[in-house]
């Protein structure tokens, strides 16, 4: 499961790609706040689900709560997801 | 006039209201059973209108028909084989765009759609506006405006459906990908035609898409079916997929994704007014108390203890009286049916048998009421989500825990309520695991074993004996999910829906279908096993092969009682105690007996003996059982001091270790053949049949573990 996640987008932060843009995975949200969905690196079936839940990049998404270590509690276009904190790795995001 | 007989699918996103509509419109006259080969659950429904027949088939609430769960191969599979006249969408009209993400998907396929606009009275609440007509126009679909939950819409939804099949020109909106996937899909399209790949019932252009969207169901099916000539078509595909990606520079599933929103997008922008800023409402508020992170687990738990009470303690009283009903019927059959074995059959093996298998019922049907409630009004999304963190730990998910907490009342309906987890992996070893909460038909065993061995510590023994259950349940948990349930465990994203008050009409019909299902192998499956369990033990008949002149005996008290040297009650007492002795030798005789006898080389090492192993085999009928086949083998009589004389003979004849071993084993070894049954119809034969080897076999080495490694100590 971490295979394509986490550790891949990890290297690339490591290598200052995408720091300077404040890019970082929705695991790191923080509840109360908004931001936007950049990227979704889930491999093509999960992406696709992703998807058809509303999980799109461009996506402008809220966080309503989150349980520590446990899932976060999101608001995408109008539906409340309780999104696993694996999964969540593999979304990057950015403050919006 | 010749009755026209139509097929309806109704297909939606979870939390549409789809079964809702469903109920309204079939009523009763509903039939759930599986799709071929799969568990996931097929409704079926019957209705007339207007001189038509419709068929309404349910199907699973999915997001998308891609091929990410079984729900969604199952659904699109469904559309494409068996081709229903019309497909209903079911779409909560309070979320239009990620809503019709699958209507745009079942355009794709190019079904006959109506779209039913569900909940309309929230949207027009919370003043929204939607222009339907112009939206039906744009998107080239019927539309029907619905409140399902006050029964509302539901002729206008049958009429658009009886005007759909009569509609002689079908109007045609294609989704368009942009220039750049378009010219793939021509490239691929081209492809399939040259190498004559089979499209089965699909069009050229959806499999393009498909493949791009690297569809893994699609890809292996024309795989399989193309041979050779599929490796063309594959360089193309992974060429189209490396352009794609290299010049819009993201992977063709979301781009495709992308379009699809930008075709409702652009619909829902001349059509939908959204007026006033996003409110806080009441489901946030709610939700703020509920999932909190101090007070969501505490929360949690009270449920589930309400839940219990209600299901346990209310159920109590009517499967009391099931109970006694059940005793009064057996006291009938004992008058009107001359002794011997007609009587016996019917008070020991049916009434037995069967009997205790209807008295769960109650509390089977409060169970599913609770369940419904919990479900229906959203509250079982969020159970799943404070609990998630700690049942992921085990392996599990978090919505695991409710039928974990329900097989401590009883293991068939925590099988049963296995079913609110979607994923197969996790349902499997939910209900493997599920055995090792104690039950309640376990703990009269406990209560002997423990009050005969250890009289001054019995409850903490029981303790110990419910508190290794569930330290085995996490143990097993953790190892299946690593060897035989490995693999990728479905990503955790779930939806929280809005908390909704429940309808009673859902509700019912839930709880009434659950409960029939469960009654109906009562009187089936289960009334095979309680005569097959009779006949283990009651066959081979002594017939005159007792030990003892037990005959002689009973006539010599029945003389010294006229004689005036006893008294009534003494006499009765003395016949009893012979009577037991009989039934004892009876049962050691019986086909039961033997087997017993015949397996006790393989117990000893646990320290069983012959008669352990006879009440453990009982004890495949139900668990409690073991308690009154123990006292059968020491002919003890059914009296008020039975129990006492019991613990006492079962004190003098093993030492406290093997009466602990012996709790341990019971608890272990799987349970009554009420709930295989039911394992079997939920998980199939093949999974039962493990689930009954694995733990026998866990029984047999921790037993056997305790009994040697205790030894050495004691």
């Amino acid at each position: 499961m971490r295979r394509f996640g986490f550790g891949s987008w990890g290297r690339k932060e490591r290598r200052g790609h995408f720091v300077k843009e404040d890019f970082y995975s929705m695991a790191r949200a923080i509840p109360g706040k908004k931001y936007k969905i950049i990227k979704i690196d889930g491999g093509c079936r999960l992406n696709s689900r992703l998807c058809a839940m509303g999980f799109m990049p461009g996506e402008i998404f809220y966080v309503s709560g989150a349980s520590m270590g446990g899932p976060l509690c999101i608001m995408v276009k109008g539906t409340k997801f309780a999104i696993g904190r694996g999964m969540a790795q593999r979304i990057h995001i950015k403050e919006a | 006039m010749a009755v026209r007989k139509i097929t309806v699918a109704l297909s939606g996103n979870p939390n549409s209201g789809k079964t809702t509509i469903f109920n309204n419109l079939t009523g009763l006259r509903q039939h759930v059973g599986n799709y071929p080969g799969v568990t996931v659950e097929k409704k079926t429904g019957m209705m007339d209108y207007k001189g038509y027949r419709i068929n309404i088939v349910d199907l699973p609430g999915i997001y998308s028909i891609t091929a990410y769960s079984l729900e969604e191969i199952v659904t699109r599979n469904y559309i494409v084989d068996e081709k229903p006249d019309i497909v209903i969408d079911v779409v909560d009209s309070s979320n239009l765009e990620r809503n019709l993400y699958l209507a745009a998907q079942l355009m794709e396929l190019e079904v006959s759609l109506i779209l039913a606009f569900n909940m309309t009275d929230i949207v027009k609440k919370s003043g929204k506006k939607i222009d339907i007509n112009l939206l039906s126009e744009l998107l080239g679909v019927s539309i029907v405006e619905m409140v399902g939950s006050r029964g509302l819409g539901s002729k206008e939804l049958l009429e658009a459906v009886i005007g759909e099949v009569n509609r002689k020109k079908k109007k045609k909106v294609e989704i368009k990908y942009g220039e750049e996937v378009e010219n793939e899909i021509e490239k691929i399209v081209a492809i399939l035609k040259k190498q004559e790949v089979p499209t089965f019932n699909f069009d050229r252009k959806w499999i393009a898409v498909k493949l791009l969207e690297q569809d893994r169901e699609i890809i292996d099916t024309i795989k399989k079916a193309s041979g050779p000539k599929y490796l063309e078509v594959e360089q193309t595909v992974s060429s189209s997929i490396n352009h794609l990606i290299s010049i819009l520079r993201d992977s063709p599933e979301v781009i495709i994704a992308d379009a699809r929103y930008g075709f409702i997008k652009g619909a829902l922008l001349e059509t939908y007014k959204e007026i006033g800023p996003e409110k806080l409402d009441r489901t946030e508020k709610i939700d703020r108390i509920l999932t909190n992170r101090i007070l969501g687990i505490p929360i949690f738990a009270l449920i589930i203890w309400l839940m219990f009470q209600f299901v346990f303690t209310l159920g109590k009283y009517p499967a009391g009286w099931l109970g006694l009903g059940f005793e009064k019927l057996s006291i009938l059959i004992t008058n009107v049916v001359p002794q011997g074995l007609l009587r016996s059959l019917l008070v020991d093996g049916i009434i037995g048998g069967v009997g205790g298998v209807i008295t769960f019922t109650p509390n089977i049907i409060l169970l599913f009421f609770a369940i419904a409630v919990l479900e229906d009004s959203g509250y079982m999304a969020r159970a799943a989500f404070v609990m998630d963190r700690i049942m992921h730990k085990i392996g599990l998910h978090g919505k695991s825990f409710i039928p974990l907490v329900i097989g401590f009342g009883c293991t068939v309906p925590a099988y049963m309520g296995s079913r609110i987890l979607e994923n197969k992996k996790d349902r499997l070893v939910t209900m493997h695991i599920n055995t090792f909460m104690s039950c309640g038909a376990r703990l009269p065993v406990y209560i002997l074993f423990a009050g005969a061995f250890f009289p001054a510590i019995a409850g903490n023994v029981i303790f110990s004996i419910y508190f290794i259950g569930i330290i085995m349940a996490v143990i097993m948990a953790k190892i299946l999910r690593t060897t035989r349930f490995r693999g990728e465990s479905d990503p955790f994203v779930m939806e929280l829906p809005a908390y909704r008050i429940p309808t009673l009409k859902g509700i019912m019909i839930h709880t009434w279908e659950r409960a029939w299902m469960y009654v109906k192998k009562a009187g089936t499956i289960i009334l095979a096993i309680s005569i097959l369990m009779w006949i283990l033990f009651t066959f081979p008949m002594i017939g005159n092969n007792y030990s003892q002149d037990y005959k002689g005996k009973i006539e010599e008290i029945e003389q010294s009682y006229q004689s005036g040297e006893i008294t009534c009650q003494e006499q009765e007492r003395e016949v009893a105690a012979v009577e037991a002795e009989m039934a004892g030798e009876r049962l050691a005789y019986s086909a039961a007996g033997r087997i017993g006898r015949f397996l006790e080389p393989g117990f000893k090492p646990l320290g069983f003996d012959w008669k352990m192993v006879v009440a453990s085999i009982s004890g495949v009928a139900a668990k409690e059982v073991i308690v009154s086949t123990m006292s059968t083998l020491y002919s003890i009589q059914g009296t008020d001091k039975g129990a006492d004389s019991l613990k006492t003979a079962l004190n003098e004849h093993y030492p406290p270790l093997v009466g602990y071993n012996f709790m341990l084993f019971t608890l272990l070894y799987f349970p009554c053949m009420a709930a295989m049954v039911i394992f079997k119809k939920e998980a199939g034969t093949k999974e039962m049949l493990f689930q009954m080897g694995y733990t026998l076999l866990l029984a047999w080495t921790v037993s056997f573990l305790v009994f040697q490694i205790g030894r050495i100590f004691i």
